[in-house]
């Protein structure tokens, strides 16, 4: 149970995949603007996190381990990551489709998101079992969607506010990004606290 | 599981991650069949019939949500859309087999005209030029709460130029209005309503519910609820919304009478054509005033 409890809290606070790790920026910016896009794209993410480490998971140990082809991991996750998207989008169209279309464009972005291979490599690297890998996968999803909730409200008080005429629009976004990101730092070291 | 013996050759990875491409393929493939969805192709027609402008004045999210609701059924009505008026509604009624409803285009107006002739400062505002942020300091720096900020959040949100800012209140640019909606819920104040778009349209043109004598105080324009329109209109189309006449634009007949009787110029006839052009009513008050003399003066002579 610790195990998890510390992949969950690392993956969450410490080692976050937007703040500390500078993966999925570009969905990380890009669908902040507002707290229902950013609600919208997180969630897809925790789902895909999922269902794509369920699958490359016994992929690499099953099949591309006992050849030797570990080498292939990166081109391989791609081509599934993308294949499984595509997958879940048609069956949510057909059998969720409310779900389909609250999630709309954000599902197919993902198809490309690095943030999700990343995730996949680094659960590989790490040689975690199945269950941690998944714990690892949903956590870093979670991550994410605190990231996104953090900054869609910092986004939202700065439409507001008086900002210099030369840093209007992405360069003031790009800094906040860095003060949210600077309040994570803020965490390290606590697993040792927590758990040590 | 080692289910090739080729280790070291280069079939190995051509072999496994062909395969796996292989069966993601086909997995593809037999999904898509399997989940197909039918999307009816009436969705795209009816989406070149529509403007194509997004501007959600239908209550749907952009063109293509009217369309589906149209195409669906679960839209019967073909005069939502605002933006391309009476000629969209009747194509769209053509397409769909259905009886053109009646269609009344509709304009934005503002209902307020305490430009800064008219009303006060209470306090010097030096926060961010927006409407939102003036309102939330003490409902903004106007001696009327109720009144125009004159920071054109309306201006901003407007996609078809409509709106101006002029003497430190917004008007509508009437030939470009479509109706959409996006001002009236950008106004923090509340003052943009949609009218029915009529030359004529008579609007008691001022959105504050004090009592008169506060509003004499801190407006020289706005309505003091005298009642005066209210006892004068033929077909009871004014009530009094606590000390603020408001006239009923279905029910109005647009013969002007409120007009000449409105001690404070509040109640205004006719719609703005463009910048620059106002409808100056005061000279057809001050006419009708003058002629009421001249009846009174002609009595007490007899």
């Amino acid at each position: 149970m610790k195990e998890f409890l510390i992949i969950l809290f690392s993956v969450i606070l410490i080692d976050n995949l937007v703040l500390s790790k500078f993966l999925g920026i570009c969905s990380f910016i890009g669908l902040s603007k507002n707290l229902k896009n950013a609600m919208g794209m997180s969630a897809a993410v925790i789902f895909v996190m999922f269902v794509a480490t369920a699958v490359t998971y016994p992929i690499f140990y099953g099949l591309l381990e006992p050849n030797g082809l570990s080498y292939l991991q990166t081109v391989i996750f791609i081509l599934v990551i993308a294949s499984v998207v595509q997958i879940l989008e048609a069956i949510l169209r057909k059998a969720f489709p409310p779900l389909y279309q609250g999630m709309g464009i954000y599902l197919p972005l993902i198809t490309t998101n690095c943030a999700i291979l990343g995730v996949m490599l680094i659960n590989m690297t790490e040689g975690y079992t199945f269950l941690q890998a998944i714990f690892s996968s949903v956590g870093a999803g979670i991550g994410f969607m605190l990231a996104m909730f953090l900054f869609a409200g910092v986004r939202s008080k700065m439409e507001h506010s008086d900002i210099p005429h030369f840093m209007r629009g992405l360069p003031i976004t790009f800094v906040a990004a860095a003060i949210v990101s600077v309040s994570f730092m803020g965490f390290k070291g606590i697993i040792e606290n927590l758990f040590g | 599981m080692n289910i090739l013996l080729l280790t070291g050759s280069v079939f190995t990875p051509a072999i496994i991650g062909g395969a796996v491409a292989l069966v993601m393929g086909i997995a593809i493939f037999i999904i898509f069949k399997l989940f197909a969805v039918k999307t009816d192709p009436r969705v795209d027609e009816i989406n070149a019939i529509l403007p194509g402008v997004n501007c959600g004045g239908c209550g749907y999210s952009g063109c293509i949500g009217y369309a589906e609701a149209l195409a669906s059924g679960a839209d019967v009505d073909s005069t939502k859309c605002t933006a391309g008026g009476e000629d969209t509604a009747a194509e769209l009624a053509a397409y769909l087999g259905v009886e053109a409803g009646l269609y009344i285009p509709k304009v934005a107006h503002v209902y307020c005209q305490g430009t800064q002739d008219h009303t006060k400062k209470r306090y010097e505002y030096t926060g961010t030029l927006h409407c939102a942020s003036a309102h939330g300091l003490y409902s903004g720096p106007n001696s009327c709460t109720y009144g125009c900020l004159g920071f054109g959040d309306c201006v901003n949100v407007c996609e078809f130029n409509a709106l101006y800012i002029e003497n430190g209140i917004a008007h509508v640019n009437h030939e470009n209005c479509t109706a959409c909606g996006k001002c009236v819920d950008a106004c923090p104040k509340h003052l943009i309503h949609m009218i029915p778009k009529h030359e004529a349209a008579t609007v008691c043109t001022c959105s504050n519910h004090w009592p008169g004598a506060v509003t004499r105080k801190n407006c020289s324009i706005g309505c003091i609820g005298c009642t005066r329109c209210v006892k004068t209109c033929p077909v009871d189309a004014i009530h009094m919304d606590d000390s603020l006449a408001v006239i009923d634009q279905m029910i109005c007949i647009h013969c002007g009478e409120c007009v000449k009787v409105c001690p404070t110029f509040a109640i205004r006839q006719g719609l703005l054509s463009g910048p620059g052009t106002t409808v100056d009513n005061s000279v057809i008050q001050k006419a009708a005033r003058a002629k009421e003399k001249e009846k009174v003066s002609a009595k007490v002579a007899e």
